[in-house]
């Protein structure tokens, strides 16, 4: 009986341990998003930089900067800025062959238990400006310098970058731009659901 | 994943060309990316090794495929085809596959051994791979112009492949 009392008085106490734990640890929630977010484009730019001392061969060094460069940009496209921020961007094709680019931000859930948390939208934030302003530094470097056949590569990171970096201020400021619009609407809804319930009440 | 089985169903639509909007709704560019890096990787072949030779080159393939391909598709926009810019590409850019295979045969063909009867293999099998581009992209793309252009957005096209399969064909390696 009294071991009893003990194990449970145990585990109530650990299971407060873990809770503060987990929440002093929530500021980074998902730290294999924000390593790869970090990871790809930290390695694209250090493999661009010491490639020329560790190999001879420049076709291996671009290869290995073209492969780093897209898993970066897959990873933040469709990844990172979903988990990280909640904001997504994409293209859409309706039947008349016209496309549409749609940037998306995830609504403010009322619990506030999904919002992203402060430190990750900084570490996602710093990292998707960051490196595209490097890759201009880059690019302007091998153009004054006459590495004509490292601009390629170069133009490509800035591109790849770049086009992350517009698709997500474009979420980023439409969705501060929508927050209004999506309150009325929600208001809106609201007023509808409440008057078509006091009519059924009215006609029962 | 789902990107992977997309990109490999694009493949096979391509071997098969017919006309299916499927392939124009969602465009991405993966495939050409996998496409023109192993296509420049085996150009460059032979002269991997030697330092300051290959380099240019590959890059070379690189900007001719991506600038081509943008080329042709602003022409195509300002002749005032409907379709968009990213779906141009994309379908410009995985109708390189015929040729990459082409190039595959090649550098099989010119390990046997290089001569009149290798090159007469190598000239058959680009020609035809450089057809088989060359109809497959017109099939997806011929539709979304006025028809009195079409000749004009064909041959740009027909043009790049030219160059694409002429340097497959006098790719040697040292």
């Amino acid at each position: 009986m009294d071991s009893n009392d003990d194990i449970e008085d145990v585990s109530l106490f650990d299971a407060d341990d873990d809770v503060s734990r987990r929440s002093k640890k929530s500021k980074i929630r998902h730290p294999v998003a924000s390593f790869f977010h970090l990871f790809f484009r930290v390695s694209a730019i250090v493999v661009y930089l010491l490639c020329e001392l560790l190999t001879s061969s420049f076709i291996a060094c671009m290869v290995t900067i073209i492969l780093l460069l897209s898993c970066d940009f897959w990873a933040v496209k469709n990844v990172t800025g979903r988990l990280m921020v909640g904001l997504r961007w994409w293209n859409q094709v309706d039947d008349d062959g016209r496309s549409h680019w749609v940037f998306e931000a995830r609504k403010v859930s009322a619990q506030g238990g999904k919002t992203s948390s402060e430190a990750e939208s900084r570490i996602f934030w710093l990292g998707l400006i960051t490196c595209p302003m490097i890759w201009v530094i880059f690019a302007f470097s091998a153009l004054f310098s006459f590495k004509v056949k490292w601009l390629a590569v170069v133009v490509m990171g800035v591109v790849l970058q770049g086009a992350n970096l517009y698709g997500y201020i474009r979420c980023k400021v439409g969705s501060r731009k929508n927050l209004t619009s999506m309150a009325t609407s929600y208001l809106g809804k609201q007023f509808l659901r409440q008057t078509m319930a006091t009519e059924d009440q009215a006609a029962s | 994943m789902r990107d992977l089985k997309a990109v490999g169903k694009k493949f096979v639509h391509v071997m098969y060309p017919k006309k299916s909007s499927a392939l124009l709704r969602d465009w991405d560019l993966w495939g050409p990316l996998v496409l023109c890096v192993s296509l420049a990787l085996m150009l460059q072949g032979g002269s991997a090794d030697s330092k300051d030779d290959g380099g240019p080159q590959f890059a070379e393939v690189f900007v001719i495929i991506w600038f081509g391909a943008v080329v042709i598709t602003l022409n195509s926009k300002l002749l005032g085809g409907t379709i968009s810019f990213f779906q141009s590409l994309c379908v410009l850019g995985y109708c390189v596959m015929p040729l990459t295979v082409a190039m595959l045969v090649c550098r099989l063909v010119l390990l046997a051994g290089a001569g009149t009867v290798s090159f007469i293999i190598r000239l058959i099998v680009v020609g035809a791979m450089f057809g088989w581009s060359t109809l497959a992209s017109t099939a997806f793309l011929a539709d979304s112009q006025p028809p009195n252009r079409k000749a004009l957005v064909v041959y740009p096209i027909f043009l790049f492949y030219f160059v694409i399969s002429w340097m497959i064909l006098t790719f040697t390696p040292q």
